[in-house]
């Protein structure tokens, strides 16, 4: 009973330690494993950037992102890449710079968090997309990338074709 | 009659001060679509001027790794003479703060470790056993302060050490975590500010509240260090349950005034416009007051980065960051008036078609403006570009 007590003490103190970070149960990873495991496999990289403790993060995070077959369209189709818009952790961009995850931001001029990118397997981006987005938006987005409508056409373009 | 009176009104007019700029110069004497020059720090100190000598840090990747440059023109000089490369492993984020006639010393993470070297001349001290980033440094008269970001455990905490000088020899005789306990959470990019009673303010990043909080400490001689307040007067908390708070990131401060502390730092409390430049002053008191937002509003709905707070004895103090407003990013400076931060006035050769980012400053002994910035082209690479300013 004791140790089932410490069990949850545990898992609770994890779970106020986690407030927007990635959402749980995906493969997440950081930028530059990311980039690498995106050339070797093909795959385009979806790259989360969000901000610790950000509330609209944590909103998509339990709206959205706690969908089942969400996790299972993204995990399988894209390499998933988080990065912390605060974080002096460093990465190094397709063109050799170095940068702070927090310059990142600058990079991408990133108003607010969370900030949604898609980017080519070779690190070129795609789109780009602010804030708190539903099931069926990432959906779109989805076949916006894959199925390279980006190549021809806006996203507002797209999602205007689509409706 | 009428006009007349206007006339001599207008004749009246006292002439407006204003800083007036050098020519600029280019500080870096390699340039390339590869090579990436980089002016961040913590507390954004990459130009220092001791005497008449006129010091700016940087990091590059020239050599095919990371290293730490310095350059130095005396202060009536045309130009900057060749850099000096700093370290031999990889290295980041260097800084740089005068001694006086024109010495300096520099601080940089080397190989995952702090190190600080005077110059010219010195030999270089590692500050840090354990793992080590985000290093920067302070000088008021004799005392010497330095901080950074030490791994304690699972995460990193700030280390200050009292530093001493003997001809070029650097020592350390004081070295103390700013709290004793291990940290709950990250801590990171400490910015110090020291007076010439030997007294040092200390501010950091912190998330032991589960978002980043610029926090604040003091010690009067580096030896104990006060309970730790928040810089930032936005309480902590999610809304309607979800998150923890806003976010706020890379303090930075600046002695001010005989007694004072002036800090700045990025807040983004109004979520919906990025990132904004606030400050808070400490007067003498060891107490911050209440946040001031500084950009105008034709900053307002744009986001701000880099910014950096610089003052001087006499009580000037400005901020300095970069936006773009205008269309590409620019430098940008706003002075404080006793009541405000005044009107947004753009750095003149660091504005304009291109992107002029991360500005470093410093004040002189005469109140001359020092300001340090990048200048971005991708086909021509990164120049550093450096200019004076005199208030006229």
């Amino acid at each position: 009973m004791k140790r089932i007590g410490i069990l949850l003490a545990a898992s609770f103190l994890w779970a106020t330690t986690v407030l927007a970070d990635p959402p749980p149960g995906y493969p997440f990873v950081g930028f530059d494993a990311g980039l690498k495991a995106a050339r070797a496999s093909g795959k385009p990289i979806f790259l989360y950037f969000g901000r610790y403790g950000c509330g609209w993060c944590d909103h998509t995070n339990k709206q959205t992102f706690s969908d089942a077959s969400l996790k299972k369209l993204y995990t399988k189709n894209y390499v998933l890449v988080y990065v912390d818009a605060e974080s002096g952790k460093r990465l190094t961009l397709p063109s050799g710079e170095r940068i702070t995850e927090a310059e990142l931001g600058v990079r991408l001029q990133a108003f607010a968090t969370p900030l949604f990118v898609y980017l080519t397997p070779q690190g070129d981006r795609i789109v780009q997309i602010p804030g708190f987005k539903t099931v069926q938006d990432f959906r779109d987005y989805d076949r916006f990338v894959r199925d390279g409508h980006y190549k021809q056409k806006s996203l507002l373009e797209f999602l205007g074709d689509k409706s | 009659m009428r006009a007349a009176a206007l006339l001599l009104a207008l004749l009246a007019w006292p002439a407006q001060a204003a800083w007036e700029w050098s020519a600029p110069l280019t500080v870096n004497s390699v340039r390339g679509a590869a090579i990436f020059p980089h002016l961040e720090s913590a507390n954004r100190r990459g130009v220092a001027v001791s005497g008449d000598t006129v010091a700016v840090v940087w990091e590059d990747n020239r050599d095919g790794s990371p290293q730490c440059y310095l350059a130095t023109k005396p202060a009536a000089a045309a130009a900057f003479q060749p850099e000096i490369r700093l370290s031999q492993g990889d290295c980041y984020e260097p800084v740089v703060a005068a001694l006086g006639e024109g010495r300096f010393v520099a601080a940089w993470e080397e190989a995952g470790r702090a190190h600080a070297r005077v110059l010219p001349g010195g030999a270089v001290l590692k500050l840090s056993d354990a793992e080590a980033a985000q290093v920067t440094l302070a000088v008021a008269g004799e005392r010497m302060y330095a901080a950074w970001a030490e791994q304690a455990g699972r995460f990193r905490r700030i280390v200050v050490a009292r530093l001493a000088l003997e001809g070029d020899a650097l020592s350390m005789k004081t070295r103390r975590p700013v709290e004793a306990k291990k940290p709950s959470d990250e801590q990171g990019w400490p910015a110090l500010a020291a007076k010439g009673d030997g007294s040092v303010t200390v501010a950091w990043e912190d998330r032991r509240n589960h978002h980043t909080v610029p926090m604040v400490s003091y010690s009067r001689d580096g030896r104990r260090f006060a309970r730790p307040a928040r810089l930032t007067d936005q309480a902590s908390g999610g809304v309607d349950g979800l998150g923890a708070g806003t976010g706020a990131m890379r303090p930075t401060l600046a002695a001010w005034g005989e007694k004072g502390i002036a800090a700045a730092w990025l807040d983004k409390r109004d979520f919906l416009s990025g990132y904004d430049v606030y400050a808070a002053l400490d007067g003498g008191t060891r107490r911050f007051g209440k946040n001031i937002r500084v950009q105008d509003s034709f900053g307002d709905n744009m986001v701000q980065w880099h910014a950096t707070v610089v003052g001087d004895a006499s009580g000037r103090l400005l901020a300095l960051w970069d936006d773009a407003r205008d269309g590409t990013p620019d430098v940008w400076l706003s002075e404080w008036d006793g009541k405000a931060f005044g009107d947004d006035v753009a750095v003149p050769a660091a504005s304009g078609p291109g992107a002029q980012s991360d500005p470093a400053a410093a004040l002189d002994a005469a109140g001359s403006l020092h300001v340090v910035w990048l200048d971005r082209d991708e086909a021509a690479g990164t120049r550093i570009r450096y200019a004076r300013a005199v208030w006229r």
